[in-house]
């Protein structure tokens, strides 16, 4: 009996314990918060006075007058928005005062979120130690997200190790991250043949060679049309609808047999992405295998195939009313409703 | 002669002990979810600010269509869907269901945004009543209004899901408020996690009391009637101990309808919401655990606190009792139609966990807790049970409520801070204890009668009378 009462007291006592505590916190976190914003406000003065006076030292004062995580929160936010010599000069007084170095810290030992922002912070203010500091930082980091985030700091800053490098880092459960197509539009040019090479690999994670198909034809890759056209016809059909929305945006001199073949995949997702690359690139001779299409099982299918047929201009509406006058059915009705698309009469 | 007094006392100690039992069990619930949403916050690292978040995610972000489904809320309606307008995110659409408003619902859309009837194709996936007419907006791209007739919530958000466009879609309620950078964070899981992440749920918080202008909360601020305070801690219970545990381990079985993200292919899937269902959100999730695990799919249902909706809460005891009795019809209604997933191997922790858990605290809970409100002074009144147990379970049973409530505000003060001064701390502390008294015991005898109602097939869903949150408001 004694211990339940015993245990009630105990509950109690150290809840409200636990409550008078939080309460204390608050009340210096009020404090400290208060303190915190009047030092940004500083701090944005007198960048915003060095983007009309220039004056270095000023702003060296100014940054070195408040605290370390003050000055490079503030300042990265301020630095994003500033291009050209304006840019050049801030990163180097911000250098000079040795912010990067806290940055690099806070990298190796901050929070997820923190390690997050660091690498960001690293590639904007390129500091000497940037580069090291981010490779440590994809080699050991615990998080996959940090990991990401630090690749695509590097690519930022033209130090990104070989992708099959970069992504083995990252790991297998990373790779799943849309965060990568970021990585990958940020690709440079001049390292486009790894991209390509890492989208025809077999053995790779299939939203990622998809991924990489996207952005290769997103850059304006047409020098990949030929590759794009073997891709059209991988087993995977993540693969396969990415190559043929890449054939959509860049062309080929055999897209409509490659399109005609595609509209037969298993995949419904190939069957609407093949269909809406005969739109985009205007093969209205494939008018009749997408009038056969609006008939697929898959609405979406059907929808890109009227669509298709639709952006062909007066040839491919003719089709469409013809359909849409014929018996009811599935193709039918589509066509009424996609000609009937737009606001009422 | 036949002696009752000895069958009296046996039956007072099976009662007594599934009263006990039942408590005992509730308890247990608790303290595992505390265990775990401490833990998932733990490892879960502190949010990044908005602005890094578009500058982060701005580009990767797949397209939303959120899904509002309006009846008879002429009164906000406008306000409300602009402020949805003026979301932060790149790629998004809001899709106004009007499900046969008896009031000036569409006409005040009409006028408000310059609509114009349009034609729509779209995939008649999900089954609903009728739809009168499709509505653009010369005014922005952004929004169509879908006019329909009256078929309840659920069939309104599926003629939403239905004439969508956009992979992912996002339910809301019409008079509630989110935050700008709402969908950002809740797309998060999407794009961290695209391929296993099916639907994830926000903080539903209240605003009552809090300034709202232009379709914003611009000062957070307690409510200052107690009955609104009560549901802030209830609130803070419900989303940041229960729904972040059980999410932590993926058997998370509720996303509220008035905020969650799902992606419609699993929705359409499942068939959509079910139709006159009293609790079609927590159906829709049990749906999509069901149909992942029967087609064994990886999957993830994820409840993050940082996106945030605001709600009203009710002020009246008789709307809040109204409330409160179809969440327990809802729940009720869900568990015994997805009984046979209770304890199924099949389901795995979904079976054990989720659905032990609506048995515990939505099955048993109220009518366990109700008895000893009752049994319990009448035994001692027989003599059944002596003072000082009476005393000492009573007492306990106070102080581990306290106990509970101040966990959920120490994990609201670790990880969201949303209530900016300390005096609200000391506010929310005072109503955590206070609500152990009477409002609680008000709570299960609601609950009980939803219990009634449920038995006796009410349907009737109750007038949700709400001042509205939208205009200056203190």
């Amino acid at each position: 009996m004694l211990y339940i009462w015993h245990l009630s007291i105990l509950l109690s006592a150290l809840s409200l314990a636990i409550m008078l505590l939080l309460i204390v916190r608050r009340v210096l976190q009020e404090r400290r918060g208060t303190a915190g914003a009047d030092q940004r406000r500083l701090l944005l003065t007198a960048l915003i006075a060095f983007t009309e006076n220039r004056d270095r030292e000023a702003l060296k004062t100014a940054l070195l007058a408040v605290p370390a995580r003050v000055a490079i929160d503030a300042g990265f936010e301020f630095i994003s928005l500033l291009r050209g010599e304006e840019h050049d000069e801030l990163l180097s007084a911000f250098n000079e005062c040795g912010l990067p170095t806290l940055v690099g810290t806070q990298l190796e030992k901050g929070n997820g979120a923190e390690r997050i922002h660091a690498a960001e912070m690293l590639a904007a203010l390129r500091s000497e130690n940037a580069v090291a500091n981010l490779l440590s930082a994809l080699d050991r980091d615990r998080s996959r997200e940090v990991r990401i985030a630090v690749a695509i700091a590097l690519c930022d800053i033209g130090a990104l190790p070989p992708l099959v490098v970069t992504l083995r880092k990252i790991g297998v459960a990373g790779q799943r991250s849309r965060r990568l197509i970021e990585l990958f539009r940020r690709f440079p040019p001049k390292r486009f043949d790894e991209l390509r090479d890492y989208a025809g690999r077999q053995d790779a994670v299939p939203f990622i060679r998809a991924a990489a198909i996207d952005a290769l034809a997103r850059a304006g890759g047409f020098q990949f049309g030929e590759f794009f056209a073997r891709a059209a016809g991988d087993p995977s059909s993540e693969v396969a609808a990415a190559a043929l929305r890449a054939l959509g945006l860049t062309g080929h001199a055999n897209a409509p047999a490659i399109l005609i073949k595609a509209m037969e995949n298993g995949g419904w997702d190939v069957r609407a992405d093949a269909a809406d690359a005969a739109g985009r690139l205007g093969l209205s001779e494939l008018a009749a295998p997408l009038a056969q299409l609006m008939d697929d099982e898959a609405w979406t299918v059907r929808y890109a195939a009227a669509n298709a047929l639709r952006s062909f201009g007066q040839k491919g509406e003719q089709v469409l009313r013809e359909i849409a006058a014929s018996d009811v059915s599935r193709r039918q009705r589509t066509a009424s409703l996609i000609l009937a698309e737009g606001p009422a009469a | 002669m036949f002696d009752w007094s000895q069958e009296i006392v046996l039956g007072a100690s099976i009662l007594s002990w599934f009263i006990i039992g039942a408590g005992l069990a509730q308890t247990a619930v608790y303290l595992l979810q505390l265990i775990i949403a401490a833990y998932a916050l733990s490892k879960r690292p502190p949010v990044a600010r908005s602005a890094l978040l578009w500058h982060r995610y701005g580009d990767v972000a797949p397209p939303i269509a959120l899904l509002v489904p309006a009846y008879n809320e002429e009164v906000n309606v406008v306000e409300s869907v602009h402020s949805m307008l003026a979301l932060e995110y790149p790629n998004f659409e809001v899709i106004v269901i009007n499900d046969g408003s008896k009031d000036q619902t569409l006409q005040r859309l009409i006028e408000g945004f310059k609509l114009v009837k349009f034609h729509r194709p779209y995939e008649e996936a999900l089954t609903h009543k009728p739809i009168r007419g499709l509505y653009s907006s010369r005014m922005t791209e952004r929004l169509f209004v879908v006019d329909k007739e009256n078929g309840g919530k659920a069939d309104a958000q599926n003629a939403g899901v239905n004439v969508c466009r956009a992979p992912l879609f996002c339910v809301i309620d019409g008079d509630s408020i989110l935050e700008p950078d709402a969908l950002m964070r809740a797309a998060q899981p999407f794009i961290d996690d695209p391929e296993r992440t099916i639907a994830v749920g926000g903080t539903i918080r209240i605003a009552n009391g809090s300034r709202i202008e232009g379709g914003r909360v611009r000062e957070i601020r307690l409510p200052s009637r107690l009955l609104a305070l009560f549901q802030v801690v209830e609130y803070l219970r419900a989303f940041l101990m229960a729904r972040l545990a059980w999410s932590r381990i993926n058997t998370l079985m509720l996303v509220s309808g008035a905020f969650g993200v799902f992606r419609r292919a699993e929705v359409v899937a499942v068939g959509g919401f079910t139709k006159g269902s009293m609790g079609e959100d927590m159906d829709l999730v049990i749906k999509l655990h069901r149909h992942m695990m029967d087609t064994k799919r990886k999957y993830r249902i994820q409840f993050i606190p940082e996106p945030v909706c605001w709600t009203e809460a009710p002020e009246s005891l008789r709307v809040l009792a109204r409330q409160r009795t179809r969440w327990q019809r809802g729940a009720l209604e869900c568990f015994f139609r997805y009984r046979s997933m209770l304890f199924n191997p099949r389901y795995g922790r979904v079976g054990f966990l989720g659905f032990g858990h609506i048995l515990i605290v939505d099955v048993l809970g109220p009518i366990s807790e109700v008895l000893g409100y009752v049994l319990i002074p009448a035994f001692w009144l027989l003599g059944i049970l002596s003072t000082e147990y009476l005393l000492a379970f009573t007492s306990l049973v106070f102080t581990y409520g306290v106990c509970v409530s101040v966990c959920s505000l120490v994990l609201e003060e670790a990880e969201l801070q949303r209530f900016p001064r300390a005096r609200d701390l000391a506010v929310l502390t005072a109503v955590a204890v206070i609500e152990n008294f009477g409002y609680r015991q008000l709570n299960n005898l609601w609950r009980v009668k939803g219990w009634w109602q449920y038995l006796r097939a009410d349907q009737s869903w109750g007038e949700m009378t709400r001042t509205g949150l939208t205009g200056p408001k203190k």
